[in-house]
């Protein structure tokens, strides 16, 4: 009898092959330039589920990227369902931003495979992929229905799935929802997330003269937009390292001792943090520790910033603009839209006369905190200690995934975050990466899953989804 | 008043015009590796035109791999007859129509009397109208003077070549009087003669983070963020009274006497009005205690003239980014030394940047100081009649913003020195829609040419 994991074992050289394939995939979903890719990275994941034998479609919202729709519903009514989430879309990445290989062509080194996407999400969603497959294909049963769905624009707002789910979001019927899109330090210890911060994006623009100026014959009698938009972006913050922004923590619920206990369990000391950043100094709230400050702390990040003429050579301008790229983490229980409020008053308060500041909110998405006393939950803790090797730790983590929020108010579904990836993967970054070793464990991980899944009695149905 | 030589470029203005439009249609971008080729084909074509006139002219390239200097020579005034040295730039700065032009910027476009496009009034006017005027002089009356000019190809980008060969070659371009010809004059129908010019230091800052672009969830809040370390250096170097915050940067600027504030106090409602029909920001901003005409020629400044750090395409890419930068210059006034200025403001830089980052240097150019000339002197008293003459009304005495950092080594060749600009403000030097009427390119060529005439008998 052949085992699924022993089926995925022995096709293990197909599936990275095949996720190669996807990698190769420029889906940015965050650039315009890059339509085309997003739909066919789409279209091919629909083709794959189908070829698995799955019914599969595409969901297209007006204006938006499609949704990848799949299901397998082959276990019957009473069986139970699990719902799988994952993001097919990608970061913007190009070889200047300083990758070693072309980030688009996918390239296996010192057990890694070098791609954007690699990590986030597309390896990490594929797992659950082939731990479907390998169940349908070995002499063992796929014991629950699965229904995946994979949206197109997880970094860019998600706008299509929360509108699914709002309309739609009987089709995403289940009884626990998956999501592998995230993280642990060291490949010893996984991880189960049971926080998630929430996000805030924005675009600022500071206007000056309605031209841009030469900066001999008219500086010093315009104020430089440069100048007024680093004045402004440094009163964001208090030299603390606090956010500067009157009504910004106003909603944070305060870390309780047991919180703060739990964190403290996994330290993440200087050294360390010094080694993954390579920066000269920690830096942020001082009364919290480096893991309270990026797990349980709301944050405001200049994600970008341009003005004037930064090619070779020199431009002596005054230029008439500038603008910012904002993007603030939210903790529970704060909301994106009164934390819109609170930054465009703040920007209006603090902005000279002399100059014009515009904010844009672009999207926003509320923090997400997980129960982690379930029934499911006990499962995927089965999962990881029978399929990854170690029993999980929780953590509460930085990032954010805008959806999750909504699985859990919208559809009331338990949602389990079983991240297979690595802090030191690159995501975002360049040289993203994903190890070969946690790709397979991944799905031997996931097919633990289904299978206790399986298992949880049906009576923990009526007390689960709750927070 | 009508010379022979005058009805010469009268007879040949749309000749002249064509030409304009030829060397104006060369993209000679000297701050762009990329167009190193293009301003070479500038320096081909004037060469060409020059020894067309009855110039002698060659180029000269010094350090090798830099722009081209061209220098024509006529001598046929003879041995003892003065030289005139004539200065002027045929490179220009970057454009591309999305910053915001309204036509190609390298193919000339006439709109209501004036030509649009990149070099139009910085700086291929100056260039084309005094080989014009040198033409209508040799082709008919001849000049009383011998005459040199000295036409450079960088002066946007740093201005090596023409350094290096004053150092190196003063002999071959001695004269009795230089002319700088470069800038602008009040306005239109106002011409002034510049005295005053602000020095400059440029420099770029780097403000260094992790030692990647980093996820921004996992890492913020962790991770002193370059682009805000940047922008907290940044507004640290003006005070609220508009002043530059950086120590000892006035320690050494002239004061102003009463009698300068009142000659400079005569053109400074024109300079707001312009400035209002240019520039128009929301509101004011500048220096505490000082007129818009001391802001812009008495008073030194100091600019970001770029800042860029992270993703800045479309959409978002929510990186806490590894670095970020800034351009950064100064105008100087006098008697501030450029070295100087440019050490206090890095010792600075260095004493506010906050530990959680490092901050280096690069690009530090401190080649300009800033210069006042002597207005008793014949070359400023010849200009003044030429323009009167040429152009119809008397001049203006100004100090100016901008910087020409040529003037100082010219200073070496003569102190019988002198400016004359024949561009307006409204001709957006470095903007989009840099333009030139067509009037001020045949005053020049006009007041040029009684400039040669009457420089001897001044």
């Amino acid at each position: 009898m052949t085992t699924a994991k022993t089926y995925a074992a022995e096709h293990a050289e197909q599936f990275r092959a095949e996720l190669h394939a996807l990698l190769k995939i420029p889906s940015i979903s965050t650039d315009p330039h890059y339509a085309p890719e997003v739909k066919r990275a789409a279209e091919w994941l629909v083709d794959h589920f189908q070829k698995l034998g799955l019914e599969a479609e595409l969901i297209t919202l007006e204006g938006q990227y499609p949704l990848v729709y799949a299901e397998y519903m082959g276990a019957g009514e009473d069986a139970k369902t699990v719902l799988v989430y994952g993001h097919y879309d990608v970061q913007p990445a190009t070889m200047e931003d300083g990758w070693d290989t072309a980030p688009f062509e996918p390239v296996e080194i010192d057990g890694k495979i070098y791609a954007r996407g690699a990590t986030d999400d597309k390896g990490q969603f594929f797992t659950h992929v082939k731990a479907v497959e390998a169940l349908l294909k070995s002499d063992e049963p796929l014991p629950v229905n699965v229904k995946f769905i994979i949206e197109g624009e997880e970094e860019s707002g998600s706008r299509a799935i929360k509108q699914f789910v709002e309309e739609q979001g009987e089709k995403l019927a289940a009884d626990v929802c998956v999501v592998s899109d995230t993280s642990m330090a060291k490949i010893e210890q996984p991880v189960i997330i049971n926080g998630l911060r929430g996000g805030a994006l924005f675009e600022m623009i500071v206007r000056g003269p309605s031209q841009d100026l030469h900066s001999g014959m008219y500086g010093g009698t315009v104020h430089n937009p440069l100048q007024a938009l680093a004045e402004i972006i440094t009163q964001l913050h208090n030299p603390d390292g606090s956010i500067a922004v009157p009504g910004f923590y106003d909603d944070v619920v305060e870390l309780s001792k047991e919180d703060r206990e739990a964190m403290a369990k996994i330290p993440w000391d200087n050294i360390d943090w010094a080694e993954e950043t390579g920066a000269p100094l920690a830096w942020g709230e001082a009364e919290y520790s480096l893991r309270e400050r990026v797990g349980a702390r709301p944050t405001l990040e200049i994600t970008g910033m341009a003005g004037g003429y930064f090619g070779d050579g020199f431009k002596n301008i005054v230029p008439a603009q500038a603008i910012a790229k904002i993007s603030c983490r939210l903790v529970a229980n704060q909301e994106p839209e009164k934390i819109a409020s609170a930054l465009l008053a703040h920007i209006q308060n603090i902005a000279p006369p002399t100059i014009q500041a515009d904010l844009r909110f672009v999207s926003g998405a509320p923090a997400v905190l997980v129960n982690t006393d379930s029934l499911y939950m006990q499962a995927a803790i089965n999962a990881y200690t029978d399929g990854w090797g170690a029993a999980p730790v929780f953590i509460r983590e930085g990032g954010s995934i805008p959806i999750v929020a909504g699985f859990q108010s919208k559809l009331g579904l338990p949602v389990i975050l079983m991240g297979f990836g690595l802090n030191t993967d690159g995501l975002h970054g360049p040289n993203e990466h994903f190890s070969i070793e946690m790709f397979h464990k991944g799905i031997d991980t996931a097919i633990h899953f289904l299978q206790e899944v399986a298992a949880v009695p049906a009576s923990a149905d009526a007390t689960e989804g709750e927070e | 008043m009508m010379t022979t030589a005058h009805k010469y470029a009268a007879e040949q203005s749309a000749r002249f015009q064509e030409q304009f439009c030829d060397l104006i249609r060369i993209p000679s971008i000297s701050t762009d590796p990329a167009f190193a080729e293009k301003v070479k084909q500038a320096a081909d074509w004037i060469v060409a035109d020059m020894e067309k006139i009855g110039l002698s002219a060659e180029q000269i390239t010094m350090p090798e791999g830099r722009h081209p200097l061209v220098l024509g020579q006529w001598n046929g005034a003879g041995d003892d007859a003065p030289t005139v040295l004539i200065y002027c730039h045929y490179d220009v700065q970057p454009a591309v129509v999305a910053d915001g032009w309204d036509t190609e910027p390298f193919e000339p476009t006439i709109k209501d009397g004036k030509i649009y496009a990149r070099g139009a009034t910085d700086s291929k006017v100056h260039v084309v109208s005094w080989l014009k005027a040198v033409e209508s002089l040799l082709a008919t009356e001849g000049s009383p003077v011998n005459i040199k000019l000295l036409f450079e190809g960088e002066e946007e980008s740093g201005g090596d070549t023409i350094k290096a060969f004053v150092a190196q070659q003063p002999e071959r371009i001695t004269a009795d009087t230089v002319v700088i010809s470069d800038g602008v004059i009040r306005d239109i129908d106002q011409p002034s003669i510049t005295y005053g010019l602000r020095g400059i230091v440029t420099m770029e800052v780097h403000v260094q983070g992790p030692q990647s672009d980093l996820h921004s969830g996992h890492f913020g809040g962790v991770v002193h963020n370059p682009v805000q370390a940047i922008t907290e250096i940044i507004a640290q170097l003006h005070d609220e009274n508009g002043a530059v915050a950086v120590p000892g940067f006035y320690d050494n600027v002239a004061i102003l006497d009463d009698e300068e504030r009142a000659l400079l106090a005569e053109s400074n409602m024109l300079m707001e009005e312009e400035w209002r029909k240019v520039a128009n920001p929301p509101a004011k901003w500048g220096e505490h205690g000082y007129n818009m005409h001391e802001r812009i020629g008495a008073r030194p400044t100091l600019e970001i003239n770029g800042l860029y750090g992270g993703y800045t395409g479309e959409g978002f890419k929510t990186v806490l980014p590894a670095s970020a930068h800034a351009k950064i210059s100064c105008r100087l006034v006098a008697n501030q030394d450029p070295a100087r200025i440019a050490q206090l403001v890095q010792d600075h830089i260095q004493i506010l940047a906050p530990q959680s980052v490092t901050v280096s240097f690069s690009n530090v150019d401190v080649n300009a100081a800033a210069v006042v000339l002597d207005r008793e002197k014949s070359a400023i008293k010849a200009a003044a009649s030429a323009y009167e003459k040429g152009w119809g009304k008397k001049p203006l005495f100004e100090r100016a913003g901008g910087s020409v950092p040529i003037t100082y080594d010219m200073l070496k060749i003569s102190d019988n020195l002198t400016i004359m600009g024949f561009s307006y403000k409204g001709g957006t030097a470095h903007g989009p829609n840099e333009n030139i009427p067509i009037s001020s390119f045949q005053n020049g060529i006009n007041t040029a040419i009684h400039f040669l005439q009457d420089v001897n008998n001044t």
